[in-house]
């Protein structure tokens, strides 16, 4: 069941990516935790993602970045069909007013994290999005019960008819 | 991974083609057939190469091709045919080859495309041929040229037999269960239920133990197990929660959601679809059973083991507070379709249990919901289409692996060689009971209903078991037994679901499983010896 999903995180500087990708070490043992430092980088993530069938269900993408920025990014992410359903966060503490409301109206943002960062939240945001990806996408919830909101998940198995009797 | 698949389909095609390369003693063409297709069955069915639901529509479509009149075997086949001549009103002239002496018949072509074998005697034998008589034939009748044919091994009969599988009357009765609980989601029918059900048990946590396990056996009894174990968890993860972490209560409380939801099913025809395909195969021998009778003979055991799991339950897990918060809000829908749903779903279950004094079959008392739920736009579309449709097919093409498997012979030659009758009835249904249990454990519940019920029912047919009543008791026996199989997290979709959520270890669901097991088959065959033989005689004449 691993490697299914991952979850990418774009950042610049060295010290905060491997701050974030610490905080999500406890979804490691159940998602692929991918790293990129710009958007040159994350593409060929993406690719190596797509080639390997594994779907990206979140992003937590920095807006300044060295070349293209993040929101233009995560714009293309919106209208990419492989990427629509992929929960998008901005975690940033330089974007604009107008990055912003572009983020939130174009590539349909669903979560937007202040640097500096508080670890809880991440992990929150994290669970919250990645189950929300899970049921929106149809798969199979049994093997995020444990990580991610089980409510949810259940809720989602008793409505959707994932699961039946055999 | 796909390695071993692909070594399974080998093996499945190869079992298929089995009445290419091995000829059994006393089974039919017809029956090689059969088994072929069985044994291509259980081996998908077992290790599932392909969905178990893909394995049913499979079986349906190799028998509309290999064995019904309309089907390749059949229409290609050709056999070489002649018409008989009359030499006067009696004797008839017929060539050497056409005469089967082992037999001492000919074999008429049937419209549907089987020989049916003709004693003749025979007059004269000639250059011409052979005379014989009596043989009082309509005109144009047709013989086998060839009395030793292999076609005549085949007895087709009409594609619509195995398609109308699809739409059996349990089916339908299912169909209409679908309906209302897919209705019942919709309108939150089930939580409130739930939530009105509860609040009788008050705060004690033995009390609150006791209320989940009754309200998710109930509601499993209507609705699909695994939709009712889903719904139950979003109800006990709150109360799981307020507990602290060492606690073993909440173990229990995770337990007896999936145990509850799996014994729950035995309680109706429509609790699960291992009695679906009891129900139909007894169906397919002339026999029915009321949905409510049905319910009075399953109905006390599955009470007393709940009540023994509650009870073991409390001992392994007790729980180390006083008092457990259990807050469910809510309030029933009463929006006018909400309303019409509460009208059908009362009415038919009222029926239902009703079967028995006013008659109308529970397949067409399921009628009312289907289509009066779709008339009152109380399901719509979105529901239809995502109502387990799978699971309808899984049933039928078990039902139809259970037809040819009785039509053709092979559940007499299968039974045929053990010395059953030497183990006596309580041997047997022993055996039964233990064989369903462990297949149940690892495969699907529903597949092992198919593969075991097609043997009692050559047992029946071939006079072991001595009477309809016992066949009853052992039709039974299997559905019970298919439902106690729950040691395992594989075992089947609602301990999937508890055991994912990390609640809970594999050891405690197998001391807990295997345990409901054990006092579930001394139950059910306590309630055989005991309380069955009260009942069965109103419907068994």
């Amino acid at each position: 069941m691993k490697n299914e999903l991952a979850i990418l995180c774009i950042e610049d500087e060295p010290d905060v990516l491997d701050a974030l990708v610490r905080d999500l070490a406890a979804f490691e043992d159940y998602f692929l935790v991918e790293t990129a430092s710009d958007v040159n980088e994350a593409e060929g993530v993406l690719d190596r993602l797509r080639a390997s069938n594994t779907a990206v269900g979140l992003i937590f993408c920095d807006h300044i970045l060295p070349g293209k920025n993040g929101v233009d990014f995560l714009v293309e992410l919106h209208k990419n069909p492989d990427t629509r359903l992929t929960r998008k966060v901005l975690f940033t503490g330089q974007a604009g007013l107008e990055a912003t409301v572009t983020a939130v109206n174009r590539a349909g943002l669903h979560y937007y994290i202040a640097k500096p960062w508080n670890p809880e939240e991440v992990v929150a945001c994290a669970r919250e999005q990645l189950t929300r990806y899970v049921i929106q996408a149809g798969l199979n919830p049994l093997p995020y019960m444990k990580i991610l909101d089980t409510d949810q998940l259940s809720a989602a198995i008793a409505r959707r008819d994932f699961l039946t009797d055999r | 991974m796909s390695r071993i698949r692909c070594i399974l389909l080998v093996a499945g095609l190869a079992a298929l083609s089995l009445p290419l390369w091995l000829s059994l003693d006393g089974l039919s063409l017809g029956g090689h057939i059969a088994l072929g297709i069985f044994l291509m069955a259980a081996i998908f069915w077992m290790a599932e190469p392909i969905p178990i639901y893909a394995t049913s529509l499979l079986v349906i479509t190799l028998q509309v091709l290999l064995l019904s009149s309309q089907g390749i075997v059949v229409t290609f086949s050709d056999p070489p045919t002649v018409a008989p001549e009359a030499v006067d009103s009696e004797v008839w002239v017929i060539p050497e080859s056409a005469y089967s002496s082992a037999t001492e018949q000919v074999y008429l072509l049937e419209s549907n495309g089987s020989f049916r074998g003709l004693s003749v005697e025979v007059v004269e034998r000639g250059n011409a041929g052979v005379l014989v008589r009596p043989f009082t034939i309509p005109p144009d009748t047709e013989l086998l040229a060839d009395a030793g044919h292999w076609r005549r091994g085949i007895e087709p009969v009409s594609y619509t037999v195995f398609l109308g599988t699809l739409s059996n009357p349990i089916i339908i009765l299912f169909l209409g269960g679908f309906l209302l609980a897919a209705a019942a989601v919709r309108y939150e029918l089930e939580r409130n239920l739930t939530r009105i059900f509860l609040k009788p048990f008050g705060n004690a946590p033995s009390n609150i133990l006791l209320g989940m396990m009754l309200v998710t056996a109930v509601l499993s009894a209507f609705m699909s197990n695994t939709a009712t174990t889903a719904m139950m968890m979003t109800v006990v993860l709150p109360l799981i929660r307020q507990l602290p972490d060492g606690d073993r209560f909440r173990i229990g409380l995770a337990l007896c959601i999936p145990v509850a939801a799996n014994i729950g099913g035995i309680i109706t025809p429509i609790g699960t679809p291992p009695n679906a395909i009891v129900i139909a195969a007894l169906a397919e021998q002339g026999y029915s059973i009321p949905f409510g009778i049905w319910m009075l003979l399953t109905t006390p055991l599955v009470l007393v083991l709940m009540a023994i799991v509650w009870f073991t339950l409390m001992r392994l897990f007790p729980c180390k507070q006083a008092q457990v918060e259990l807050e469910l809000s809510g309030n029933f829908q009463r929006s006018p379709k909400a309303i019409a749903l509460y009208l059908i779903f009362g009415t038919t279950v009222i029926l239902w249990v009703t079967e028995a004094w006013h008659g109308l079959s529970s397949s067409l008392v399921a009628l009312l919901p289907i289509a009066g739920l779709t008339a009152c736009q109380v399901v719509e579309k979105q529901e239809i289409r995502s109502l387990p449709w799978e699971v309808l097919w899984l049933v039928a093409g078990g039902i139809a692996l259970g037809i040819s498997m009785r039509d053709t012979g092979l559940a007499m030659w299968l039974i045929s060689g053990v010395p059953w009758g030497a183990l006596g009835v309580l041997g047997l249904l022993i055996v039964f009971c233990l064989v369903a249990v462990t297949f149940s454990n690892f495969l699907s519940n529903t597949v092992t209903a198919t593969l075991v019920i097609p043997l009692a029912i050559g047992l029946s047919v071939g006079g072991v078991l001595p009477d309809t009543q016992t066949l009853f008791t052992v039709a039974l026996m299997i559905a019970v037994s298919c439902s106690l199989g729950m040691a395992l997290p594989i075992s089947t979709p609602p301990n999937a679901i508890a055991y994912s959520t990390g609640l809970l270890r594999t050891v405690d669901l197998a001391k807990v499983g295997i345990f409901t097991a054990v006092v579930g088959i001394l139950l059910a065959m306590a309630s055989a010896l005991l309380l069955w033989p009260l009942i069965l005689p109103s419907i068994t004449g």
